[in-house]
């Protein structure tokens, strides 16, 4: 970052390796060096799991990049290594510059001659009656109410030179910026994790990669409360406390020792009323031996806490562990009867069923679940939002390892204006969520869709039941009502078990295919009589009322259809059991990012010395005037020369309403 | 002499009168809204209102730009007063609905400003003075009626929600009327100061092709929608870090265009040396140096930016510095722009090099504004398309 000004030419010769330092060039490719550098960061993902690199790029290309630590450009050894030069290629350049510089900020060339004088960028002549004396008054005071500082030489042949100076601050403006930079890297490399990379490279540092109860992390994974500089963050459930932090290393992490105790008494969070959260706030307490009593604080985004040189933000919130009541509704039991489990989030259950053992583990509990509205809710409603009420994220693992990945919701929602239970569930996490849409009753529950499962899963009953309400005609014969009641058995369980696409199946491999389309319009309507048949007990059961001519109302019949539709995909919903979330007590976490970072102001003196020196490097012009007085017999010729630092389009036009104002 | 005379304190009068009516219209927002804001926000209000006082007073027709955007934008409120809802009253008053509403104005800022890139180019062309003035008139109503817009916009976005209220510079739309207000008047400045409007054209264009991106926004996006604000913008600091980047992006589209007509002179120079647009444009150390001033003036506004939101950064997510994308692109910016000043101050090039490092210069801006969103995610993802 050097000025190749006409100053530097006449300056000592330096040794050609310090002028390559404080080279333009080189400063030049630095900062385009740095560039590439940065986008390259922000392009590739930065710190993420190798596995997705490897995904990504494969395996050659992977382990190109990863040694060439693109994966974490802003630390990787060649960026600090392109920074360092950046800082001693500026700092060449303002050692070298700044003798020049002050001299030139206090030199007035007051003994130039005349004729130097009169090759300067701009001169002018002209002759005065007044005697020497009153022109160099009036030129000292016309500078003076020009804010040039003034210096008068006196020469040997009683001529006069009056030399002005102003806007001295721009060449202050170079240092500004040049040395507000290296106080900038000082700062950042003051927070940058240097110490912690040594440490590690000496052996004494580990980072640990395991997820394990804090008394079992490595010994080497501990940093002491001591440590200089630091950025992390720790989830603290409401009523408890913490007085470590975690910071991500490389592909562990660290835990950080600190100086005080944080307690969190409550974490709320508030939202607008489209449905976006307004705000996050942690009602904390710290406590620290040197305080009588702890502080007490509510913090949120956009206002943390200050401690000391400490600072604990509002990071992140999730669930600190609520407690979950619920009931377990077999699937394929020939009679509702639910069993019931209490446990909470992160925790994991054991379940003995008649269809095998499973583990169970709730993963998450959600209070609200804000979803935008379709168009036709929109106009309906106004809203843009609705809220889906509170669900639960669960795993269901058999004993082969096999899991089903569940997302229950504890109150219906309506769909197309009817309300339903929906339960999502998927086998990977890579998959979206398929949702079984169980109808809720007239009483928004789910009872009768119970009751009506297990009555289907009923064989026995559903067959009392048929034969009720379809008695053998008078002139059928005992054999052919038995075939069509053993069909109806056939086609309840095959449709239990393997839904509408069980069926059609059935017919397309077990039918010529000419008669297919017969058979298939005569089972389905078969199965549609038998399950109307059952559904209709169910009603009776619950003394539904019917209309004059017998009919089941129009909600009843659109619960009967979407019961069905429900039941025909139960055979991909996993292992047959239903979680309902029947009450819970919600216990919230709050992460809290907690830094240390004592370069920080160093960083903002820095930035704050930028700032000043760019406005008077562009800003402050540096001028220079001069003033030739000498006399004559009648009066004084006078010669003014002018020079700008900066040459601009109105230097000359200033220039020449000067001369005007001396010859006034 | 006597003449001058009465200039001069006419426009003595004219100066303190401004000054009053600044410090007026603050006192009053302070006692009006004074429940509403923060102690830095009420400084904010203060130095705002002194710096305006001072930027009246540096350039004279910004004082008349001001005092038109008051009555309108006041008119406005009054308007949404009288029929207390804001829907209602986007419907029944006339004036609102087609005039001064934010979406109405907004939409004239639009119209105009595609008005006036043609006629600066047609002016150029057939150098006409009258259609000169024509589009330097059109493009500060333009001006006038974005700025009428943001501020309406502001009170509007209260009458939404109460939660919901505040300064119109949150929302990838929202700053791209905010970008093309500031990017508008820095250019007038400028066509002012050096007296030539000949690369308004050019400077129109990248606004016109900002309104066309705003008007596929609206309708397609309906991006114009106001929207309650997230946790992390819920700071003062917003209100000084977007508009001090805006003024750097501004400079630094005006320097790119300003660019494009040198190109263009010297191409001409070299190949058409008959051409009339010869005379139409103006000299090449002309453009130069106003490439220069808007840079500088660009580099300077966006080094405070980024200082500002490194501190804002320092305050809501914990680091002054993350290497999040839009902090990394800001960095590119800034180096490149850094890089510039440097040649140019240190080697003194000047013409086609400096010209096209403008013009590309434009791009990397562009993506650090639009294409990080866009592409990249990462904590700055607020308004993302």
């Amino acid at each position: 970052m050097s000025k190749t000004t006409r100053t530097t030419q006449t300056a000592r010769k330096s040794p050609v390796w310090l002028e390559f330092l404080g080279s333009m060039n080189l400063a030049i490719t630095l900062l385009v060096m740095l560039s590439i550098a940065s986008v390259v960061g922000t392009v590739l993902q930065q710190n993420q799991a190798f596995q997705n690199y490897i995904l990504k790029f494969g395996p050659f290309w992977h382990q190109v990049y990863n040694s060439l630590g693109l994966y974490d450009v802003y630390s990787a050894g060649w960026f600090m290594l392109v920074l360092l030069f950046l800082l001693i290629s500026t700092g060449v350049c303002v050692t070298r510059h700044t003798p020049i510089f002050i001299k030139d900020m206090r030199q007035f060339s007051e003994t130039l001659s005349l004729n130097a004088l009169k090759h300067q960028p701009n001169h002018a002549s002209f002759s005065s009656t007044d005697n020497l004396h009153t022109s160099q008054q009036r030129a000292l005071t016309t500078l003076k109410h020009k804010g040039f500082r003034t210096r008068v030489h006196q020469r040997e042949d009683g001529s006069v030179t009056i030399a002005g100076l102003k806007g001295h601050w721009n060449r202050l403006g170079y240092f500004f910026t040049h040395i507000s930079i290296i106080v900038i890297c000082i700062g950042a490399l003051m927070d940058s994790n240097l110490y912690l990379k040594l440490n590690e490279w000496r052996g004494d540092l580990v980072p640990e990669t395991r997820s394990v109860p804090l008394n079992q992390v490595d010994k080497r994974a501990w940093l002491s409360s001591d440590n200089f500089s630091y950025r992390g963050t720790v989830n603290i459930t409401e009523g408890q406390n913490a007085d470590v932090l975690f910071l991500p290393y490389d592909e562990g992490y660290l835990v950080q020792q600190l100086p005080f105790r944080i307690e969190v008494k409550e974490f709320r969070l508030h939202y607008y009323d489209n449905g976006m959260p307004k705000s996050y706030e942690s009602d904390i307490l710290l406590f620290a031996d040197e305080l009588a009593e702890p502080i007490a604080k509510t913090i949120e985004v956009n206002h943390p806490l200050y401690y000391k040189n400490y600072a604990i933000y509002q990071s992140s919130f999730g669930d600190g562990g609520s407690l979950l009541n619920l009931k377990v509704h077999p699937l394929m039991a020939p009679i509702a009867n639910s069993s019931v489990i209490e446990s909470a989030v992160n925790r994991t259950e054991s379940l003995n069923t008649p269809a095998g053992k499973f583990r169970v583990e709730f993963s998450d509990f959600k209070l609200h679940n804000i979803v935008p509205n379709s168009d036709e809710e929109r106009e309906k409603t106004g809203h843009k939002m609705h809220n889906n009420g509170p669900s639960i994220l669960f795993k269901v693992r058999n004993e082969q390892g096999q899991a089903w990945e569940y997302e229950n919701y504890m109150i219906a929602n309506q769909q197309e204006g009817r309300w339903f239970f929906m339960s999502g569930v998927r086998n990977s996490m890579a998959e979206p969520f398929r949702y079984l849409f169980i109808p809720a009753d007239a009483n928004r529950s789910k009872t009768r869709f119970f009751e009506f499962l297990a009555l289907v899963n009923n064989a026995p009953l559903a067959e009392r039941i048929i034969r009720n309400a379809y008695p053998r005609p008078d002139g059928m014969e005992e054999k052919a009502y038995e075939t069509h009641i053993v069909l109806f058995k056939q086609l309840i369980t095959l449709f239990r078990q393997a839904g509408f696409d069980g069926i059609s199946q059935f017919i397309q491999t077990n039918v010529p295919e000419q008669e297919q389309a017969t058979v298939a319009e005569f089972y389905f309507s078969q199965l549609a009589n038998a399950m109307q048949t059952l559904y209709l007990h169910i009603l009776e059961q619950e003394n539904a009322i019917l209309d004059n001519e017998g009919n089941i109302s129009a909600e009843n019949q659109i619960w009967f259809e979407d019961a069905l539709t429900s039941i025909a995909s139960l055979h991909r919903y996993g292992p047959p059991m239903f979680f309902e979330l029947e009450t819970f007590k919600q216990i919230q976490s709050t992460g809290l990012q907690i830094t240390k970072s004592p370069g920080k102001d160093v960083v903002y003196f820095g930035s704050a010395l930028l700032i000043m020196g760019v406005f008077f490097m562009f800003y402050v012009r540096q001028r220079r005037v001069w003033i030739h007085l000498n006399t004559t017999g009648t009066g004084t010729d006078i010669t003014v020369a002018a020079k700008d630092n900066k040459k601009l389009p109105e230097t000359e036009a200033e220039f020449n309403q000067f001369v005007a104002k001396l010859k006034a | 002499m006597e003449n001058t005379n009465t200039q001069a304190i006419w426009q003595k009068s004219k100066n303190g009168l401004w000054a009053l009516i600044v410090l007026l219209g603050a006192f009053i927002g302070w006692q009006v809204y004074a429940d509403n804001m923060d102690g830095y926000e009420i400084a904010i209000l203060f130095g705002v209102a002194l710096g305006t006082i001072w930027l009246g007073w540096f350039w004279k027709s910004f004082q008349t730009l001001a005092y038109f955007v008051a009555t309108f934008s006041l008119l406005a409120i009054w308007i949404y007063q009288l029929n207390g809802n804001l829907y209602a009253a986007n419907e029944n008053a006339f004036f609102l609905k087609y005039l001064v509403s934010s979406q109405a104005a907004i939409m004239w800022m639009g119209v105009l400003v595609i008005f006036a890139t043609f006629t600066y180019f047609f002016g150029l062309f057939k150098q006409s003075e009258f259609v000169y003035k024509t589009s330097t008139f059109l493009a500060w109503t333009a001006a006038m009626f974005g700025f009428i817009g943001m501020m309406v916009r502001w009170y509007e976005s209260y009458l939404v929600n109460v939660d919901y209220g505040h300064i119109p510079v949150s929302s990838l739309y929202e700053v791209f009327i905010l970008f093309i207000v500031m990017t508008i008047l820095m250019y007038l400045y400028y066509e002012q100061k050096f007296k030539t409007r000949a690369m308004g054209g050019f400077v129109m264009l990248v606004m016109t092709a900002s309104v066309l991106f705003v008007m596929w926004y609206i309708f397609d996006r309906q991006a114009h929608e106001i929207q309650p604000l997230i946790p992390a913008l819920q700071s003062w600091w917003m209100k000084i870090h977007v508009p001090a980047n805006f003024v750097g992006y501004g400079g630094f589209s005006i320097a790119a265009m300003v660019g494009v007509a040198t190109l263009i002179r010297l191409s001409l120079e070299k190949r058409r040396p008959q051409s009339r647009l010869l005379n139409a444009l103006p000299s090449v150390n002309l453009m130069d140096d106003i490439m220069y001033r808007a840079i500088a003036i660009g580099f300077a506004f966006f080094t405070i930016a980024t200082v500002l939101g490194a501190m804002w950064a320092a305050e809501a997510w914990g680091g002054y510095w993350s290497w999040d994308p839009k902090e990394t692109w800001a960095l590119i910016v800034w180096l490149n722009y850094a890089a510039w000043l440097h040649v140019r101050m240190t080697k003194g090039w000047r013409g086609a090099p400096m010209a096209w490092w403008a013009f590309i210069g434009l791009f990397v801006t562009s993506f650090a504004f639009l294409g990080v969103n866009m592409f990249l995610s990462g904590l700055h993802s607020y308004g993302e398309l």
